[in-house]
């Protein structure tokens, strides 16, 4: 215990808290910059268990700002190569790994272990799915995320506390890719340091828990900035009013309904079925009068976002029979392209 | 005048991390759609913070003089 002396004789923790610590599992979902600055501070802390998931190498890159990797741990696994730095910092922890991407096949398996998570994921769609996964489990969830000089922090699904989704609803995502944006080693540092702050106070349960707020660090400014978030009751009935049902692409094209592309002019592959029209969804509401209220239509795009956004609109405008693709075009043309490879294989 | 704080992509768009807005009496909706027709902020995902406090984006609560909005995209880097 006396390597923990100094932070054992602080008020509220004490040898009872640091065993608490010790007997802790704490879930980080990323081997990033944020991670990077995560992993070895909860380390230290003694916190017992720690387990890193990520399927990424490291890269030349990475070096900048994913501090707990050297030169030489170019080419290997970011789980890997943290474990072993980790390993070096504090022996008395155990650290798993798991060299693989979280998706939603695997995250129940991943979370059911651990009894805090950190979102140290640098993709929306991961995280949706993290978030999704705690919210289940009724996990804290510790989301950092950076958009070059500022931060994010908040802690989701804590003590039945807001979501992720509840705060950014998945179906209102950003048309736009996210290209890369840039960021500064001491950016993911500062927030990778708040989210273990937080995991520390959730152990060790002191202080106020960043849980249906929203934190956002300017760093160039020094600016702090605390939001409260709404309440989530609210939110999540509004959600199960507005809701659309997904189909599967095979069924959609099973079952001969009128298919509506609401992707913009342009976008590749380009949909062929005959049964098939094609109104963006910026000009959706402006071309209504194009759809017979008396047909099931069945709403694609590229992903499925805006499919929804489409659906809704129709929904609002009297549509009775409106459903959206998961997924879109890319799979259902490949569905295309086995249809015709079978009927050339017939003919 | 109300004065609006613009974070993350927002910011990028409005090319300011706030301003002032000499405007009299308008409301959160409306307030979205003139920010909208300036910067094209409909195509970022965010949420609609009056004196720190998030609250629906198509709120017809009145605005007024010295509340505090703030424009709130998530941010996704790591």
């Amino acid at each position: 215990m006396e390597r923990y002396q100094r932070q054992t004789i602080l008020p509220g923790i004490g040898t009872s808290g640091q065993q608490k610590l010790l007997s802790s599992k704490v879930l980080v979902v990323g081997a990033g910059g944020l991670g990077c600055a995560v992993l070895p501070y909860l380390t230290a802390a003694g916190v017992g268990t720690l387990g890193i998931v990520d399927g990424d190498q490291v890269e030349l890159s990475n070096l900048h700002r994913q501090v707990l990797f050297s030169e030489q741990s170019t080419g290997e696994y970011k789980v890997l190569e943290a474990q072993k730095a980790l390993n070096a910092q504090n022996s008395a922890i155990h650290v798993n790994t798991y060299p693989e991407f979280l998706t939603e096949n695997n995250v129940d398996n991943l979370i059911a272990a651990y009894d805090l998570v950190i979102d140290a994921t640098d993709n929306t769609e991961v995280r949706y799915t993290l978030d999704e996964g705690c919210r289940k489990e009724g996990k804290p969830m510790i989301y950092g995320s950076i958009f070059r000089f500022q931060g994010q922090v908040s802690v989701f699904n804590y003590q039945g506390g807001p979501s992720y989704r509840s705060l950014f609803p998945a179906e209102e995502q950003s048309l736009l890719n996210c290209a890369e944006a840039g960021v500064l080693g001491t950016t993911v540092g500062m927030i990778g340091m708040l989210q273990s702050n937080e995991a520390l106070k959730i152990i060790l349960g002191i202080g106020e828990v960043l849980s249906g707020k929203l934190l956002i660090y300017n760093m160039l400014k020094n600016d702090q900035q605390i939001f409260e978030l709404g309440d989530p009751k609210e939110q999540t009935d509004q959600k199960t009013t507005e809701k659309v049902t997904l189909v599967s692409p095979e069924d959609a094209l099973k079952e001969g309904t009128l298919l509506l592309d609401v992707r913009e002019l342009g976008e590749i592959p380009v949909i062929s079925i005959e049964s098939c029209i094609h109104i963006p969804l910026s000009v959706l509401e402006d071309n209504l009068s194009e759809l017979s209220k008396a047909k099931i239509i069945t709403v694609f795009c590229q992903s499925g976002s805006r499919a929804i956004s489409a659906a809704k609109i129709l929904k609002k405008a009297g549509f009775p029979e409106v459903r959206a693709i998961r997924g879109g075009a890319p799979q259902l043309s490949q569905i295309e392209k086995k249809v015709k490879t079978h009927e050339k294989s017939i003919s | 005048m109300i004065r609006v704080n613009y974070f993350g992509n927002i910011a990028e768009a409005a090319q300011s991390d706030s301003e002032t807005l000499d405007l009299e009496t308008v409301s959160v909706e409306e307030l979205v759609d003139l920010l909208d027709a300036k910067y094209g902020i409909r195509k970022f995902q965010f949420q609609v913070a009056v004196n720190r406090k998030i609250i629906p984006k198509q709120q017809s609560l009145k605005l007024t003089d010295l509340d505090e909005i703030a424009l709130l995209p998530p941010f996704s880097g790591g």
